[in-house]
């Protein structure tokens, strides 16, 4: 088994580099709209030869084994060549949390089916009531026997109508002292009945999140992962990583560049106005990614992030809307067009840009959020 | 990000630098000092200067082999960094960057470096004109048998410097000579700035100087110098910036409104959040940038790069500093109030060498360039 952290980052890059740019299909690359398993499940078990599923897996759970420097140049390859995650919800959330938490029966069984993806996971967070307050949650689980019984509402709940399982957070202890206390990280298969998974259509006239609906739904009791009721701090202890994750340039950095073929195919170029807008908004992204640097070196370093990651995401989450909006500015009368727009020898779907930009400051803690965040943990502000 | 963290992600030579430099400033004595410079007409304080040049300020990134640390414009920045919390008025960054920036390409072996970087003489440098289009490349001021006639612009660091570096014409080109502050037919116009600084315009009549060395090297040693002193300006303004941010956090801890710290408030903890982003983003990006022309000597790289820097640290402070006094209320109007001297002395360095737009317009065209040149 090769030992990717012995290798010097230049020689890694070089090696998963070579990988997507020879193996990931053209056709997928940089995909507007997330895959259906199907329509990736031919990458899917190329990767899964390779052993390359889980990169940030130990080794003796079938992962890449990879520490925060190699993880960190792996997702910035991924992200360059348009490399789709996929349905990588199992991997990402799901798998972590069995292997930290779980019993050696739920790892057995769980994380082989995730790594070959014959159980596809969507992550049951969110609700109507539990949004940026995830600690309000309202969805019950009551112990029935060998069973728990399951009933509330989940929603932007992403690809649930192409998932077979979901985990999620469900109050076990409704009368625990405080909303955090009386949480639980439980598993459940959605083929069943008392499972009703509704999609959303959204703004952009897209279909990925959806609404689950549990009404006495069952899921064995093995399937609860940890302790009873003490799912909250279970949950909290994976954000680490995803936080800088969240804050990487890239999602800017790729809309900036098909600003740039846009606006010069359509020669926005030629207006002063929008030559500054564009340069204030190119020198955003460019400062940026020197401030993600400096937290990326603090990882490669061995050191843990503080609270102050969080400014990544606020900042880089706003450029990208900028960036997005520049390219309405640069459609001119074409800027509420739906579909794509042919400049020269580029297409450019200005408002599917649009769309994707607006959730980026609302998921993964609102901004708001992680501003409230900033201002008592690293400003120390009162109240 | 405690400061230990910022200052551990840096090397242990410029840690090292930017403890000696914050200590002797502070103990120099922060706002309050420059507020009485500044009541007194604006000079600085000779002695200051004479100790940072003993600690090796004015040389950091002077060649060894010429008498400095060798330590490169990156260490300039951390000396500007700290100037700008302090708001020095001491001519740092103009010494640094644009006189023995000029002196070191062009002349390394002129008595004039050693007294620089010895603190026993301070030099303007007169290199702008008002030209229509306020071009720097246009320079009519006009060198012949060793005197000079015409007129210079923009000169800062008049007061206190006992002479100017000029460029100007000669027949056959660019040429940089040495006038005395006290020369005949030299007439200096100051027009007094925001932060008590003098802005001066000089007029030569005939007036003598000394010739130090003419050709197309003057015209790429100055674009060079600019480039420097661009850059390191944009460090002072972070600087400038950061300590901004503090006084005002500091006050918004204990300003009390409604019987609770207006810290407290949702909005003004947002706005806070979002000034302290602005500033973490603006200190590393210029960061990023000095150590880069450090290891960059292609003039078509190194000059846009200042040229971001300076647009990124103008755009922080300016917004930094006016939303000190909001945040500060009708105290931040008041003189007697320290915060307002950030904000006076971010006008002026945000002025000097370019502000944001002029900086964005600059890279952006040299960006233009470079994509039509592949």
């Amino acid at each position: 088994m090769t030992d990717w952290n012995a290798m010097s980052d230049a020689d890694f890059r070089k090696e998963v580099r070579q990988f997507f740019e020879a193996e990931y299909p053209e056709e997928l690359r940089h995909l507007p709209h997330r895959p259906k398993f199907a329509e990736i499940e031919h990458w899917h078990r190329k990767l899964h030869a390779k052993g390359w599923v889980a990169p940030a897996w130990p080794a003796e759970f079938g992962g890449m084994g990879l520490n925060a420097a190699k993880l960190l140049i792996f997702y910035e390859e991924q992200q360059r060549w348009g490399v789709n995650r996929g349905r990588d919800m199992g991997v990402q959330m799901v798998g972590p949390l069995i292997i930290k938490f779980g019993t050696q029966e739920q790892k057995d069984y769980w994380l082989p089916r995730i790594l070959s993806c014959e159980d596809i996971w969507c992550q049951g967070y969110s609700e109507p009531g539990a949004g940026s307050d995830l600690a309000n949650l309202r969805t019950r689980a009551e112990i029935d026997g060998v069973d728990f019984v399951i009933n509330g509402q989940k929603i932007w709940t992403t690809m649930a109508h192409d998932a077979t399982h979901i985990f999620m957070l469900v109050r076990t202890d409704p009368d625990a002292p405080k909303k955090q206390q009386g949480i639980s990280f439980l598993l459940a298969p959605m083929d069943q009945p008392g499972v009703d998974v509704r999609t959303i259509t959204t703004l952009s006239g897209d279909t990925e999140f959806c609404e689950v609906f549990f009404d006495d739904a069952r899921t064995p009791r093995e399937n609860l992962v940890g302790e009873l009721n003490k799912g909250w701090t279970m949950a909290k202890a994976l954000l680490s990583f995803e936080r800088i994750f969240i804050g990487s340039p890239s999602l800017a950095q790729n809309a900036l560049g098909q600003l740039e073929s846009f606006a010069r195919g359509r020669g926005a170029f030629d207006d002063p106005v929008f030559r500054d807008h564009f340069a204030q908004a190119a020198l955003d992204v460019e400062d940026h990614a020197a401030l993600y640097a400096r937290f990326a070196d603090q990882l490669k370093r061995g050191e843990t992030l503080g609270a102050d990651v969080s400014m990544l995401k606020i900042w880089v989450t706003e450029c990208f809307q900028r960036i997005t909006e520049l390219m309405i500015e640069a459609a001119g009368p074409d800027g509420g067009a739906i579909g794509p727009l042919q400049v020269g020898n580029v297409s450019v779907d200005v408002l599917a840009s649009f769309y994707k930009a607006r959730p980026t400051t609302i998921y993964g803690g609102s901004n708001e959020i992680q501003r409230n965040i900033l201002s008592k943990a690293v400003l120390g502000l009162p109240g | 990000m405690t400061q230990t963290d910022i200052l551990s992600s840096e090397q242990e030579d410029l840690r090292l630098l930017r403890e000696s430099a914050r200590t002797l400033f502070e103990r120099a004595g922060g706002s309050e000092r420059a507020r009485k410079l500044r009541d007194a007409g604006g000079g600085f304080d000779a002695e200051l200067v004479r100790e940072l040049a003993e600690a090796g300020v004015f040389g950091v990134a002077v060649p060894e082999d010429q008498g400095g640390l060798g330590m490169g414009l990156a260490a300039g920045g951390v000396i500007a960094e700290e100037v700008g919390r302090v708001i020095a008025p001491e001519p740092v960054v103009l010494t640094i960057g644009l006189s023995l920036g000029l002196l070191r390409r062009l002349c390394p072996d002129h008595p004039k470096m050693a007294q620089l970087i010895g603190g026993e003489i301070s030099l303007a440098v007169a290199w702008q004109e008002r030209v229509p289009g306020g071009a720097p490349a246009d320079v009519t001021c006009r060198y012949a048998e060793g005197r000079l006639t015409g007129s210079k612009a923009w000169v800062v660091g008049v007061t206190g410097s006992q002479g100017f570096l000029v460029v100007a014409e000669q027949d056959d080109g660019p040429v940089l000579v040495l006038a005395e502050a006290d020369a005949d037919g030299l007439v200096i116009d100051k027009r007094t700035q925001a932060d008590g600084s003098s802005l001066g315009e000089l007029s030569f009549s005939g007036t003598p100087a000394a010739e130090l060395a003419s050709g197309g090297a003057v015209s790429a040693a100055l674009a060079e110098a600019v480039a420097d002193a661009t850059a390191l300006a944009a460090a002072e303004l972070v600087g400038l910036s950061e300590r901004a941010f503090e006084i005002t956090l500091n006050y918004i801890k204990t300003r009390e409104q409604f019987d609770k710290p207006i810290g407290s408030f949702q909005v003004i903890q947002h706005r806070a959040v979002d000034l302290n982003v602005m500033c973490e983003v603006a200190q590393a990006g210029v960061r990023e940038v000095l150590a880069h022309m450090d290891s960059e000597t292609d003039p078509k790289v190194r000059n846009p790069i200042a040229s971001r820097a300076k647009a990124r640290a103008v755009t922080a402070a300016k917004k930094i500093t006016r939303d000190a006094i909001q945040l500060h209320g009708a105290v931040g109007y008041a003189d007697e109030f320290d915060i307002g001297l950030y904000l006076n002395r971010a006008l002026v360095l945000s002025a000097w060498l370019g502000d944001d737009a002029y900086h964005r317009r600059i890279w952006f065209d040299a960006r233009e360039a470079e994509g039509a040149a592949q």
